[in-house]
């Protein structure tokens, strides 16, 4: 299959500006990322990962330098047509998952389908999917306090992922979990990159990360340091499951 | 439509601030729908008298000055009159100084003529005419003393020192002042001495445009007498009297909108708290493509449906204790005059509609154009 690019970043630097300080968060990076990939994006605390990942979520600018994601320049569109964007192609996982509280899980999920034109029974039908890929599906009348942190990731996960968006952005997925979760949300992840193709980055702290995702991009100080190759096993796995699906 | 669930599942979000919310409104916009209610009372009674064909003829010096009693053959025999009645105020008590209401003397022959709009029962009359120490009280009177037709009461003169024996053969009812007592002047003239003097007098015209007409005249027969006379419309004559409760009414209004200003303070920094335990959901809402201006409609919706709750329920509060209250007690005088008129509904919601509106729409337009990175590192 052809390698096309999903995400591009072409010497992209971000600056913060705090006071008189300048914080140079990302400093002339250039990578891509193939569609269909699972890649994490490693590093140490304040290297500028959650940077990256908000531009190419398309709620952060950049400085200077270009991001274009599923081919369409991001980084040169009107708020207004960002916020179309995002609705369409993005989708987006905290570390705390921020669920709506007031929102049952079913609810939660549906959120982001407002915003399209479907109709109330297709939205339940979109949601119940959504729900039961996670694996949730029974427990879509609860309030997020009655989850679990791992079933409020999945409902978060699921919110994701209902609109069919062309990536998923996720923000140290596993940072608020204990080991057993962790691993789940992991092979969550990695099964909806091999069943569904997505793309999907992820930002994390977590050494563990290294056996479900496809490469990692370490990133320091600003700078991309360089990309590897992970999940030795699980990239032939992929590769059938891909070969299987086609 | 279908974002409705999301701005009534946010009322839920915090019922107890949601609830005391909806009350203090409730309060403020109950205060402010019964004080803009009280100017109703002028406007009722001058609706009613404005069509009228009675002319007050008082003394040009001021209402405390008396009028000559020859002076009715005279207004009597102008062009256009119908009848003429004399009437003294007596300014009697019945117990307790604190139980002052309006008790006055009038021409007993003249009265049904001039008051054939008031609905006076033709026997009460009757008893009137016939009987020279006759009352005729009004129920409010009537129910506030405890009085019943056939008792016999006193009153204490208070401009005059003398006292009244009275003898209450009828109630006048229909759309006589409720707490009005009426007794017959020839009485009174006879306990004070004849001193041949009236308070003022009540005239009827023909007709209402015979009206300007007959003031003009009257007030020319008596000019450069002793005794000058100043004529006006029934109108004009309870207007001017309306026009002491004037400053009443204006202060009423400027309480009921200072009432209202305050609330939609206390409304406004409410808004801004609970937009502020939203500002990572706003931002997580954003990221997933929801526009500033949406968001903003929701919130402001929201806070509209909590104030016209509080206007509703305290419109409808109002709304219930000025009828039980002007119902349950005649003996409130004018004040139960008072009812809440349409308009004031209106009002009401008006003004709920923009505490709602303004006390919600600054804090959520400025957290719905929040930086949204800025919005999420703040929970992270
Ligand atoms: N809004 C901001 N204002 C000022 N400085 C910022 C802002 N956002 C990020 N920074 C700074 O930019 C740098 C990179 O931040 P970033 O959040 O991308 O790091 P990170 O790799 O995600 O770190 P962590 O692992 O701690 O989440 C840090 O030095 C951070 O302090
Ligand atoms: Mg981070």
């Amino acid at each position: 299959m052809g390698e096309s690019a999903a995400i591009e970043l072409d010497n992209v630097t971000r600056i913060y500006k705090r006071d008189r300080f300048e914080i140079r968060a990302l400093d002339g990076v250039t990578m891509s990322v193939p569609a269909g990939r699972f890649v994490a994006i490693m590093g140490p605390s304040g290297s500028g990962k959650t940077t990256i990942l908000n531009l190419i979520a398309g709620i952060d600018r950049a400085t200077s330098g270009h991001v274009s994601v599923g081919g369409e320049v991001v980084s040169r569109m009107t708020e207004r047509e960002l916020a179309g964007w995002r609705a369409r192609h993005i989708g987006l996982v905290f570390q705390f998952y921020n669920l709506i509280p007031v929102l049952t899980a079913f609810e939660n999920v549906e959120l982001p389908l407002l915003l399209t034109p479907l109709k109330k029974s297709e939205r339940f039908e979109h949601v119940e999917a959504a729900l039961a890929v996670v694996g949730l599906a029974d427990r879509m009348h609860h309030y997020p306090r009655q989850l679990s942190g791992g079933q409020e990731q999945r409902v978060a996960i699921a919110r994701a992922i209902v609109t069919d968006p062309t990536i998923i952005v996720a923000d140290e997925p596993t940072g608020d979990l204990d080991a057993r979760s962790a691993e789940e949300i992991l092979a969550l992840l990695r099964d909806l990159n091999l069943q569904f193709r997505k793309t999907i980055v992820m930002v994390t702290h977590d050494q563990r990360a290294e056996r479900f995702v496809e490469s990692v991009y370490r990133l320091d100080k600003g700078v991309l340091a360089g990309v590897e190759p992970a999940r030795p096993a699980a990239i032939d796995a992929a590769a059938a499951a891909r070969s299987r699906v086609s | 439509m279908k974002y409705a669930m999301l701005v009534l599942k946010n009322l839920t979000r915090n019922k107890r601030r949601t609830s005391l919310t909806v009350i203090s409104i409730a309060v403020s916009l109950f205060v402010f729908s019964a004080l803009v209610s009280l100017p109703t009372v002028a406007d009722q009674v001058l609706a009613d008298s404005a069509s009228s064909t009675r002319i007050a003829v008082h003394n040009k010096a001021g209402l405390t000055y008396a009028l000559p009693e020859a002076y009715r053959t005279r207004i009597a025999a102008t062009p256009h009159v119908v009848a003429v009645m004399g009437e003294s105020w007596f300014g009697g008590i019945y117990h307790e100084v604190t139980d002052a209401f309006p008790n006055l003397a009038v021409d007993p022959e003249a009265a049904p003529q001039l008051w054939s709009d008031w609905n006076i029962s033709k026997p009460a009359f009757d008893q009137f005419e016939k009987l020279r120490t006759a009352a005729l009280v009004g129920p409010g009177t009537m129910k506030r003393f405890n009085l019943h037709i056939g008792q016999q009461i006193m009153l204490r003169g208070t401009i005059y020192p003398i006292n009244v024996t009275l003898k209450i053969v009828g109630t006048t009812g229909g759309k006589a002042p409720p707490n009005f007592l009426l007794f017959r002047r020839d009485y009174l003239e006879e306990a004070i001495g004849r001193p041949g003097i009236v308070s003022i007098y009540w005239v009827r015209a023909d007709s209402s445009a015979a009206v300007p007409g007959v003031i003009a005249n009257i007030d020319q027969q008596f000019a450069n007498s002793s005794a000058e006379t100043q004529s006006e419309s029934e109108a004009s004559f309870i207007g001017s009297f309306m026009d002491n409760y004037r400053a009443f009414f204006t202060m009423a209004e400027v309480l009921g909108i200072i009432v209202v200003l305050s609330i939609g303070l206390v409304a406004a920094n409410t808004a801004a708290m609970s937009v502020r335990e939203r500002r990572a959901e706003i931002a997580v809402m954003r990221s997933m493509g929801f526009t500033p201006r949406l968001l903003v409609t929701l919130m402001v919706a929201e806070s509209l449906i909590i104030a016209l709750a509080g206007g509703l329920l305290g419109c409808a509060s109002a709304y219930i204790v000025l009828k039980v209250f002007s119902s349950g007690s005649p003996a409130a005088g004018p004040l139960s005059a008072i009812r809440m008129p349409p308009v004031v509904l209106g009002e009401t919601l008006a003004a709920a509609s923009l505490i709602g509106l303004l006390s919600a729409l600054i804090p959520a337009q400025a957290a719905a154009r929040r930086n949204i990175v800025e919005a999420l590192r703040m929970v992270a």
